[in-house]
């Protein structure tokens, strides 16, 4: 035998062993997705958040470690949002309601990180946020970090402004708004997953649209309880 | 004689005058055209310093034509324009409408996560259980005003679909 084919055998079975041990450093929730009506596993040891930095609606640091210690309900939103955001605000002070009817141990923190950080400032996020739930987490920050965020979830986000003949136009990702778009408003289409973050920081499952809260109570306390296990 | 005379044609005139006026009101009905009928009117409460509000209703079209909703006027906003939120793969936009059509013979429901009237920049958001006047301006000419009342969408959001 050569010493080619060692060298072969010998790469793959270091590779076996590799995906083997980062299979044994984490749990496969992939099983669990039986027993979901409203979640999907987004858990994946692979691919951690990245590193980000913003600021919650009170003007403090909002990074990585806010999410660690306790479980967490991200979404994103806007407040010039008329429709979908404010359903899924209203959807989520919902959910903690029947959270709290069902006496589960758990009640996830609700946090909303604003797509649309040049409108919405802390301040502003406070007093929108707030109608909601007092307890509410208004995020917002830079925009790359958010983007960053954004990209991380796997959500999306495009900026639309209108022409004089009412005909919409879809920004570019980084294409800067025109100078009279704040005078002239426009809107964002977006992505309006709800994502469940664990205690370490990370996300464990999404809850894709249409958002039915009883569902997803089910599927919070189901998650909770594997991650627990 | 003159007196029974006077009190004939006070009855006469009265009569004519109230029969004029019931005629008058009748084509005024008409004309406002109630052959569209709008039911449970609402604004969805929202934060003080919210930019934008959301106005939904039930527009029946109970003629043999279809007929679209082109305007709609509020006093205290900056804009108010027509919309559909539309599920695209996950991604939902929000299309700006230059009409709603109602089919002939069937209603249109404006509610949350669909057709809606979008109220932008309030001078002031109006509270959880006032009543906002809506004109609403229709292709056949009619108007409607309506009465929405401004509550939360629990109820509806209970059945909520985005589609």
């Amino acid at each position: 035998m050569s010493a080619k084919f060692f060298v072969v055998v010998g790469a793959a079975i270091l590779l076996i062993a590799a995906v083997l041990y980062s299979l044994s450093d984490s749990k496969d929730y992939r099983s669990l997705n039986a027993k979901l009506t409203a979640a999907q596993i987004m858990h994946n040891p692979q691919r951690p958040l990245s590193t980000f930095s913003l600021s919650d609606h009170n003007g403090d640091v909002f990074n990585n470690n806010s999410l660690m210690g306790d479980w967490s309900l991200v979404l994103f939103i806007y407040t010039h949002c008329p429709d979908v955001c404010p359903t899924e605000l209203a959807n989520m002070a919902m959910l903690k309601a029947q959270l709290e009817n069902k006496r589960s141990a758990t009640i996830p923190k609700v946090i909303a990180i604003t797509f649309d950080p040049l409108r919405d400032t802390p301040k502003v996020l406070k007093t929108y946020v707030a109608h909601f739930d007092k307890a509410f987490i208004g995020v917002s920050g830079d925009t790359q970090q958010i983007d960053q965020l954004v990209k991380d979830l796997g959500a999306y986000y495009e900026r639309v402004i209108y022409d004089e003949a009412g005909k919409p136009i879809t920004l570019k990702k980084h294409e800067p708004l025109p100078k009279d778009a704040i005078e002239k408003g426009y809107v964002i289409n977006h992505t309006a997953r709800v994502y469940l973050m664990s205690p370490d920081g990370q996300v464990l499952a999404g809850f894709p649209t249409p958002h039915k809260v009883d569902d997803m109570a089910n599927d919070i306390e189901l998650l909770i309880k594997a991650f627990e296990e | 004689m003159l007196n029974n005379i006077k009190k004939i044609l006070f009855i006469l005139v009265a009569f004519v005058s109230i029969t004029t006026n019931a005629a008058s009101h009748a084509h005024q009905n008409n004309h406002e055209n109630h052959q569209i009928t709008i039911t449970d009117s609402w604004v969805r409460s929202a934060p003080i310093n919210a930019p934008a509000l959301g106005l939904f209703m039930g527009i029946s079209n109970n003629t043999d034509q279809e007929v679209r909703l082109i305007s709609a006027y509020t006093k205290g906003y900056k804009r108010i324009e027509l919309h559909r939120t539309i599920d695209s793969n996950g991604v939902m936009k929000m299309v700006k409408q230059a009409f709603m059509p109602i089919p002939a013979h069937a209603k249109l429901h404006l509610k949350p996560g669909s057709w809606h009237i979008m109220l932008i920049g309030p001078e002031q958001v109006p509270s959880e259980g006032e009543q906002v006047s809506v004109n609403l301006k229709f292709n056949d000419g009619s108007t409607q005003t309506i009465q929405a009342l401004v509550r939360k969408g629990r109820v509806m959001m209970k059945h909520h679909s985005m589609h």
